[in-house]
């Protein structure tokens, strides 16, 4: 049992409706902000350029640590704050104000042990009410390889991070030296880490200090009346979300490629029964394989984190996304299963991408199967070498030593019942939100060269509407070899389309050595690219919904004109038939052919 | 710019009104308003001129502008056409590898969870966009040289196309320009007379999608703009004009308007920009305030500008069509976030039970339900009709009369769902519509380590006299000053703009080994770049000049950049190093609230600014408190307020308010451009210069 329902009645407000409502966005607003310090003040690229962090706030007002507010966080971090604000709780009864503790423990709650979180009970009128959570995707945290990710670990000892399992790192608002000297005893380039660690308590301060003012101008009653009551209005809103749907039980299936530790890759099932009477989801996830000897095991924070995002992805976007929706929904989690709840020692190093980003598309997928009109198709899922982990020195810098992660890669968009796929979408578990590097500013701070980064065509899944399209790209050291490692997805098993829709392309690496000749790579890399030497990947297309000969033709003639599809896969995918050339405008549907080929087609 | 004449006339051209304020040679301002008229700009002004002519007594308008040495022109024309997508037919020249620069911009989206939305179209089309053969590298060196023959079949095709404008963005064009300038070269022997702007030229700074996003945006206003701006130039001198024409800016100052058809993208947003030009003016004068929030309320959007220690906070991220999904126009302009709130904003309830404001708008047409044009969803506007704040029969100076039975009949709607009174619904509906208000200023001023409680509140607008009160309240803001030319607040700060330029160039340099050649060299160039449009402007009548230099840096593992005033043109020694890092520390702590002590500076750019001094209309009367004296309304009307109900509300005429006049809440002043609501314990003193300044219990 992972997630606590509740059999309660659901209440009608008793607030005045305008505080309600103002409340709610006060507390937004304070996680914005906090975001807004994070986001400026960090320092590793992984945070200050693509945003990969989280601010959330929890609540303990309702007797239990639940989370009430986390704007536009991350889902694979924001919704295990409440777990690991409970172990603060457990861990520290001589809990105070002044307190703050780093925690990347994935067996206590924790996402992943690359996501340092800072937490910071709040203390009102002598009463621990709120913790203030920032959490952040650091490019270094002491493995034993200059990454964040470790695919091949076999287990935690491999691994090799420093895991704090909700230690004390600040007592009064000051550092607790032995804890900062051990992070930078052991976590590479550690005036970056350090630069960061400060940015997030910075961040959890401001939270803390606001929810104080806050608190101090409504008084500790009406702010816990309004904690139950916006609890109880998200899951109000959930309900009627989940009365929208047609009921009844779906199973979505997918598979996570080969990896290490997993020869013949991983089936994934999860099975949703969706009851729209009582307005609840059941998900159950324990139907899957045991952990494996690999990275590539889910914490508990993520097993239901994924499942969470897929469910919300097919639901109005206006629900709030706090312990009040959640209540409406029941993961199902076996203890010792690689979406369950992880079995120490085992790694959970990648947990937030693999199998994280499969168990999202399978479950926003898993909608479709409802009928035309619900669920969307599959989005990309390569963490490639876009998305890789680049660490050296720099001549230009006085060899200055540099570990980060690189955003210069991206996996097209599911496309949905209403359009075609979203194309800076990230993997799955980013769904758009992270920022993408510079080309530029990635060169100025790294020995790199980019030589292309572009959309490919064909590569979304064909559909009446489109996955969007992957990206493929090029690049190389300059002066210095860089050393880099990924772990790439989705090379056999691609995106798949929905209701009719087709699958989006699927990924590959290649090096290209000093004499132009071409490597394909493994897709666990990690190794020394020398300078002259390149790295050309491509990422997976999105899947399409619905099928291809029932897109608007003039929709795949404007595709055409912009070279999102050739003329060639318009013709074969899309039964749609073109005259005159892209060159001078002239571009036009054969109306009459396109009929017949659709036709043809479709017998 | 001789200083005989007897009036300064500044216009903004606005979505729907035209604001004409024309200052007269004691300082002394006087409104119009005219309706906009989009076919013919000029048509609406004349309206707007008609108005103040017959204020001062001028027999006609003619007459006005003949004795009128500056007109000062703001416009929406540029906004208009960028986010409605009519500007000129565009292409887009790019390095090699990068043609998906202005598909791809930064990233980022609002909703992880919703798949409803389209993705956005880039600015020029990926047909219109074309791969030159080249490539710099982050050093300035040349690692592609680059294809000239290639770039010639390239431009020969866009003559074929009928391109009426080419952006040109290559990547490091900012450390080495010469591809760019060879391609410039090109254009104009292959397409002359068609514009094009290079990106090295515009604006020099790093991150290839904002300054191709700059570069397109601002090449693809050329042809519309340089159009626009000489006819405009054209109607006023045939009316009678003789003086010179400048033209507001997105930095919030002017610029002669040949200048600025020579980089239109100046022109965006620049009505906004000015709105905190003249709240700056006003709080000095009134109160000797630095530190200024200016809140302009519109028909549809809500915008806020912030004044810190006099300066007014700018950035390069001003987002033309909403953040993300929108085109980031990458100058350094003045800081105006826009939220979508206004009299039109629709009241719902949600299906959890909650009232929501917004974001759907009942528009101009069918408008409020007040406005009696068929539309029946209760909105902000309706909210205020029944709870008494505006007056049915003085609606847009007397231009409609409101219907309030039906706007009780919308309110009613969600009074019955929320099972309150009519009066508490529309309580409800200003109060939360007033939250999202309460978030945009926070947002701003929170980013900039301002707090509210210390700072002035400027509103300007229409309808900011509605619940700028109650704002001010939830923010914790002491006082709140209201000018009296509230009405046309950004056409007010035009009279008290100066000439604004500024100039950029990227040059990478470190505080631990800093580059003294290279960043004087560099301040240098920025120096003979103001020469020449000093030189300009003094043989245009302008005397006083004044020139800022600033870095724009981080501490070195940094990502973002932070704007640093400099003490000095350049750089002798340590010392004036040892300046920067102090005063990189200083900001960084205010803005993020830790600083680095120790910690060595990049810095990445360096800014000039360049401003002429346009002669000043001083105000002819000295700011002097007068003793407090009570004012007497002309009507009473019933008012609903939160707490205390209905209650039997003085009307006070602006008219008859003079300066020391005090009036204690709740009380209604009616301006001809604007409502003030004085909800109760608050209190208005008409200020020495005759303005509202109101305390905040």
């Amino acid at each position: 049992m992972a997630v606590q329902t509740y059999s309660r009645e659901v209440q009608q407000t008793t607030l005045d409706p305008t505080l309600l409502a103002v409340l709610a966005n006060r507390f937004e607003a304070i996680v914005r902000e906090m975001t807004q310090t994070l986001l400026r003040a960090g320092r590793s690229a992984a945070i200050s350029i693509a945003r990969d962090f989280s601010c959330s706030i929890t609540t303990s007002a309702t007797g239990q640590h639940e989370l009430l507010a986390a704007a536009e966080g991350l889902p694979a971090h924001i919704y295990g704050s409440h777990l690991q604000a409970q172990a603060m709780c457990e861990l520290h009864p001589d809990l105070a104000e002044g307190d703050a503790f780093l925690h990347n423990d994935p067996y206590l709650g924790n996402s992943h042990p690359a996501d340092h979180t800072i937490l910071v009970p709040v203390f009102c009128e002598g009463q621990h009410l709120f913790t203030a959570v920032a959490k952040a995707h650091l490019s270094d945290i002491g493995n034993a390889l200059p990454t964040s990710y470790m695919p091949a670990a076999r287990d935690v000892y491999e691994e090799g991070a420093l895991l704090f399992p909700c230690v004390c790192v600040q007592r009064a608002y000051a550092d607790i030296e032995d804890i900062i000297r051990l992070c930078r005893r052991r976590i590479r380039v550690p005036e970056q880490w350090y630069g960061d660690y400060l940015a997030m308590v910075g961040a959890a301060r401001v939270g803390e200090r606001k929810i104080q003012d806050l608190v101090a101008k409504y008084g500790s009653e009406t702010i816990k009346t309004f904690v139950h009551e916006w609890l109880d209005y998200s899951e109000r809103r959930m309900i009627h979300a989940i009365r929208q749907l047609p009921g009844g039980d779906v199973i979505g299936t997918g598979r996570h490629d080969p990896f290490p530790g997993l020869p013949d890759g991983l089936p994934l099932k999860v099975k949703i029964a969706i009851d729209t009477q009582a307005g609840r989801i059941a998900v159950d996830l324990r139907d899957n394989p045991d952990n494996v000897a690999g990275g590539a095991n889910s914490s508990e924070a993520c097993s239901i984190s994924s499942v969470m995002q897929g469910i919300f992805s097919a639901l109005d976007p206006d629900v709030p996304h706090n312990a009040g929706s959640f209540r409406r929904i029941h993961v199902k989690l076996r203890e010792g299963c690689v979406v369950g709840i992880p079995r120490f020692p085992h790694s959970c190093s990648l947990a937030t991408t693999n199998p994280a980003n499969r168990l999202v598309v399978i479950t926003q997928s898993a909608f479709a199967e409802l009928g035309d009109g619900w669920g969307t198709a599959e989005g990309g899922v390569a963490q490639n070498a876009g998305y890789a982990v680049i660490s050296g020195t720099d001549t230009r810098r006085n060899g200055a030593a540099y570990v980060n992660q690189l955003i210069l890669g991206g996996n097209g968009g599911p496309a949905s019942p209403g359009c075609d796929g979203w194309v800076t979408y990230g993997i799955a578990v980013i769904s758009g939100l992270l920022y993408r590097d510079s080309i530029e500013i990635d060169e100025q701070k790294y020995p790199l060269f980019v030589k292309s980064e572009k959309l490919a065509q064909d590569s979304g899944g064909p559909g009446r509407f489109r996955g969007a399209p992957a990206i493929e790209a090029e690049y190389g050291p300059k002066g210095d070899p860089v050393t880099l490692t990924f772990p790439m997805e989705g090379y056999e098993t691609p995106a798949k389309g929905a209701r009719g829709g087709q699958a989006g392309s699927r990924a590959w690496a290649i090096k290209i050595d000093r004499d132009g000749s071409e490597i394909p790579l493994p897709n666990i890399f990690t190794g020394d690219l020398l300078p002259g030497e390149f790295i050309r990947y491509r990422d997976c297309g999105g899947g399409g919904y619905g099928p291809p000969t029932e897109r608007n033709p003039e929709d795949v003639r404007r595709d055409v004109l912009e070279r999102w599809v050739s003329v060639e896969q318009a013709r074969v995918a899309y039964g749609v038939v073109l005259t005159g050339s892209i060159e001078d405008e002239t571009l036009a549907v054969d109306q009459e052919a396109t009929r017949e080929l659709r036709e043809q087609l479709g017998k | 710019m001789n200083g005989m004449a007897q009036y300064r006339i500044a216009i903004d051209v606005g979505g729907t009104f035209t604001d004409v304020v024309v200052a007269d040679n004691t300082g002394r301002m006087t409104i119009g308003k005219g309706l906009t008229t989009r076919e013919r700009l000029f048509h609406g002004m004349e309206q707007g001129l008609t108005v103040v002519a017959q204020q001062l007594g001028e027999p006609d308008v003619p007459t006005l502008l003949s004795q009128a040495d500056l007109f000062i022109y703001g416009t929406t024309t540029a906004t208009n056409a960028v986010v409605e997508g009519k500007t000129g037919k565009t292409a887009f020249l790019t390095t090699e590898g990068f043609p998906d620069i202005l598909v791809l911009r930064e990233g980022g989206k609002t909703n992880a969870y919703d798949f409803t939305a389209p993705y956005p179209e880039p600015y020029v089309p990926r047909r219109l966009t074309f791969e030159i053969r080249e490539r710099v590298n982050a050093e300035g060196e040349v690692v592609v040289p680059l294809d000239v023959e290639h770039a010639r079949s390239i431009l020969k095709r866009l003559r074929a196309q009928h391109i009426e404008a080419i952006g040109v963005c290559l990547v490091w064009s900012i450390v080495n320009p010469t591809h760019e300038a060879t391609l410039g070269r090109l254009i104009e022997e292959e397409l002359p007379g068609v514009a094009y702007t290079p990106s090295s030229r515009l604006n020099p700074i790093i991150r290839e999608y904002r300054r191709a996003s700059a570069t397109v945006i601002d090449a693809s206003l050329k042809p519309l703009m340089q159009r626009h701006l000489r006819e405009i130039a054209q109607d006023v001198s045939r009316a009678g004009f003789r003086g010179e024409i400048l033209g507001a800016t997105s930095s919030g100052g002017v610029m002669p308007i040949q200048e600025l058809a020579e980089r239109p993208i100046n022109t965006i947003r620049s009505g906004p920009a000015l709105a905190p030009v003249a709240a700056l003016h006003y709080a000095r004068a009134e109160v000797g305030s630095r530190d200024v929030i200016t809140c302009d309320t519109g028909g549809t959007s809500f915008d806020v500008s912030l004044v810190r220690d006099g300066l007014i906070k700018a950035t390069r991220e001003t987002w033309l069509g909403g953040q993300w999904v929108g085109h980031m126009t990458g100058l350094s302009s003045v800081d105006v976030r826009s939220i979508g709130a206004g009299g039109g904003s629709v009241a719902w309830i949600d299906p959890g039970g909650l009232l929501r404001i917004g974001p759907h708008s009942a528009g101009a047409d069918p408008g409020p339900a007040c406005y009696g044009r068929g539309g029946a969803r209760p909105t902000v506007t309706d909210a205020a009709l029944v709870l008494g704040y505006l007056n049915p029969a003085y609606f847009l100076g007397g231009r409609m009369q409101l219907d309030v039975e039906a706007a009780r009949q919308a309110i009613g709607t969600i009074a019955d769902s929320l099972e309150q009174t009519t009066d508490q619904a529309a309580q409800a509906i200003l109060t939360i519509a007033g939250e999202a208000m309460v978030q945009a200023i926070q947002e701003i001023s929170v980013n900039e380590g301002i707090d509210p409680r210390e700072t002035l509140l400027v509103a300007g607008g229409g309808a900011a006299g509605l619940n700028i009160v109650s704002i001010a309240q939830a923010l914790g803001c002491p006082q709140v000053l209201i000018p009296r030319t509230a009405g046309a607040l950004s056409a007010c700060g035009a009279q008290y703009s100066d000439i604004v330029a500024e100039f950029s160039l990227s040059r990478l340099a470190v505080t631990d080994d800093f580059a003294y050649t290279e960043v004087n060299a560099a301040l240098q160039s920025l120096h003979a770049e103001m020469d020449t449009l000093e030189s300009e402007l003094r043989g245009r009548g302008l005397r006083n000049f004044k020139r800022d230099f600033f870095a724009e840096a981080r501490y070195p593992t940094q990502v973002w950049e932070l704007e640093i005033p400099l003490e000095k043109d350049r750089f002798d020694g340590p010392h004036d190093v040892a300046a920067l890092v102090q005063g990189f520390h200083r900001v960084h702590e205010r803005v993020f609230a830790v600083k680095e002590e120790g910690a060595e500076v990049e810095c990445l750019y360096w800014k000039g600014r360049l401003t002429g001094l346009l002669d000043r209309m001083q105000p002819d009367r000295s700011p002097t408190w007068y003793t407090p004296q009570g004012a007497i309304p002309h009507a009473h009307r019933s008012v609903y307020f939160a707490g205390q109900g209905r209650t039997d509300t003085p009307l006070y005429l602006g008219s008859a308010l003079e300066p020391g006049m005090q009036l204690h809440g709740p009380a209604i002043i009616e301006e001809p451009t604007t409502t003030i609501v004085l909800y109760p314990h608050s209190v208005a003193q008409v200020a020495p210069l005759n303005n509202y300044l109101i305390s905040i219990p």
